[in-house]
């Protein structure tokens, strides 16, 4: 029997490298207040019902169903999908510069399943009777089912599959060590000891999940831009841009929201050594690739829509380029167009900045949730094919605070996760060797 | 065994999902409000069951007769 690897000196435990930091211990204070006021204010919808919100029906009721909520859970849904594309693309194209932020990546797409799905039982004025009827009715002919299935139980539970095995490794090289968490790291680990038929093993099954996530992500991810680009009745939304447009978007915010959690960190753990300047380049360029592609789409469909588009369409282009929600647009166009030009700077002349690539990822995260309001409410205040005046959708101070609550829920999950295991794979004997 | 408990997860799944997809949920091609129900109850739950089968079976490759704590399978 093999004996577990020894830690290297370098590396401490992820509880002896945090337990310092105060940073951390003010980001989990400030998230233990964010989920109690997201509590509250679930908690007032719940018992107030959904007319505490700012939806109303559409049409007769000047309104819109799906707000703020259903814009966070398109949002989350993308970064899911960025996510656990980027772990299984490190191991599928052995893009060994990015394994350092393999596992980041992992946890970003768990946690962002996991909010995506609380944001859809928010949105939900009978949760308990929206969530039996799903499993019990739903059609495999909607999209909606495959939202459901493919998304949120397929990449979902995949995403944390791949997680536990990959961290496995890791636990039981801290299950060695006497501490507090040591029952943990021993569950985790689940037996494992490191030998070279358990390192095989891991990376063919690793291999193999990989192989069968990815085609189901590009399935998945396409069905959620399906929920709005089939709606024939719906001008704005039906497009053959939507999918695309989805999965292009997902991977801009996604990466994006890799690049800053892998900042914080490096800052927060002094893991320079190993989140070098080059993983960041790497990373950059791959926003840099996306948020073209996306930009693009976003012109051909302004584009057409303005150029030959109906008259329902006409009239929602007008609401987003110089009507109600031309602010949000521009400042969304703004947060998306402005990156792109620092990230083509940046590669012409070569210099990617960690500083830079942060600024710029959280821009493009803003701007992707705007884009991400963009897509699901004007269509359904200023689309409407029957007679029906415009409607207006403002959120109110409620959704706002279940939003809040579950970001704040995001980071507690994350925090929890670095607090308990490393967030980036320890290094074996040999490989700091190679290093060296 | 560790190869054959794999494979039957994930032949089990597939059939799952193929199984609840074509022939238990509500039927393809048909419009009618007749037709809109599943044709059995909680079908839509026997592919998500499915799905996890089939990533599941990761774990069973992986973990399948280890021993408890630090030990070398079987």
């Amino acid at each position: 029997m093999a004996t577990t690897q020894p830690i290297h000196h370098r590396e401490l435990a992820p509880q002896e490298m945090l337990g310092r930091s105060r940073i951390w211990t003010l980001v989990m204070g400030l998230a233990v207040i964010g989920l109690v006021l997201g509590i509250v204010s679930y908690a007032r919808e719940l018992t107030g019902g959904m007319v505490v919100t700012g939806m109303r029906d559409v049409g007769i009721g000047g309104g819109a169903t799906w707000g703020l909520y259903v814009a966070f859970l398109i949002y989350m849904m993308g970064v899911s999908f960025a996510g656990i594309t980027i772990a299984a693309m490190i191991r599928l194209l052995k893009l060994e510069q990015l394994r350092p932020v393999g596992r980041i990546a992992e946890i970003l797409s768990v946690v962002a399943v996991v909010l995506g799905g609380l944001a859809i039982i928010v949105d939900l004025g009978q949760p308990l009777r929206g969530l039996v009827n799903l499993f019990r009715y739903a059609r495999p002919q909607s999209p909606f089912f495959g939202t459901f299935t493919l998304v949120l139980a397929g990449y979902g539970f995949a995403s944390l599959v791949y997680l536990y095995l990959g961290s496995r490794r890791d636990a039981a090289v801290l299950a060695e060590r006497p501490g507090r968490l040591q029952w943990l790291h021993r569950f985790v680990a689940s037996g494992y000891s490191d030998t070279p038929e358990e390192r095989e093993r891991h990376d063919r099954a690793s291999f193999w999940l990989a192989v069968g996530i990815v085609p189901l992500l590009v399935v998945a991810s396409s069905t959620l831009g399906f929920v709005f680009g089939l709606q024939i009745g719906r001008p704005g939304w039906f497009s053959a841009l939507q999918a695309p447009a989805f999965v292009t978007l997902a991977g801009v915010s996604g990466v994006g929201l890799v690049i800053v959690l892998a900042a914080l960190v490096r800052h927060a753990e002094h893991r320079s050594d190993v989140l070098t300047p080059a993983v960041f380049a790497w990373l950059g360029k791959l926003m840099l690739g996306l948020l073209f592609v996306y930009v693009y789409f976003m012109a051909v469909e302004l584009v057409t829509a303005t150029y030959a588009g109906s008259e329902a369409d006409a009239d929602i282009t007008a609401a987003l380029l110089t009507g109600t929600y031309a602010p949000i647009f521009w400042t969304s166009v703004a947060f998306l167009v402005v990156p792109l030009g620092l990230l083509v700077y940046a590669a012409l002349a070569k210099r990617w900045s960690i500083g830079m690539l942060t600024a710029v990822s959280v821009l493009v995260n803003l701007g992707a949730l705007g884009k991400r309001y963009l897509i699901v409410v004007p269509s359904q205040t200023h689309g409407t094919l029957l007679p029906y005046g415009e409607g207006s959708y403002t959120p109110a101070l409620v959704e706002y605070g279940v939003v809040l609550g579950l970001v704040a829920l995001g980071v507690l999950m994350i925090g929890a996760f670095m607090k308990a295991l490393p967030v980036i794979e320890l290094q074996r004997e040999e490989e700091v060797g190679q290093d060296a | 065994m560790r190869r054959t408990w794999t494979l039957t997860l994930i032949v089990s799944g597939l059939a799952l999902m193929a199984i609840s997809y074509f022939g238990l949920a509500a039927p393809w091609g048909a419009d009618s409000v007749a037709n809109s129900n599943p044709r059995m109850p909680f079908a839509p739950l026997v592919f998500v069951v499915g799905v996890m089968l089939l990533f599941g079976s990761a774990i069973v490759y992986e973990l399948y007769g280890r021993a408890p704590r630090g030990g070398g399978e079987e």
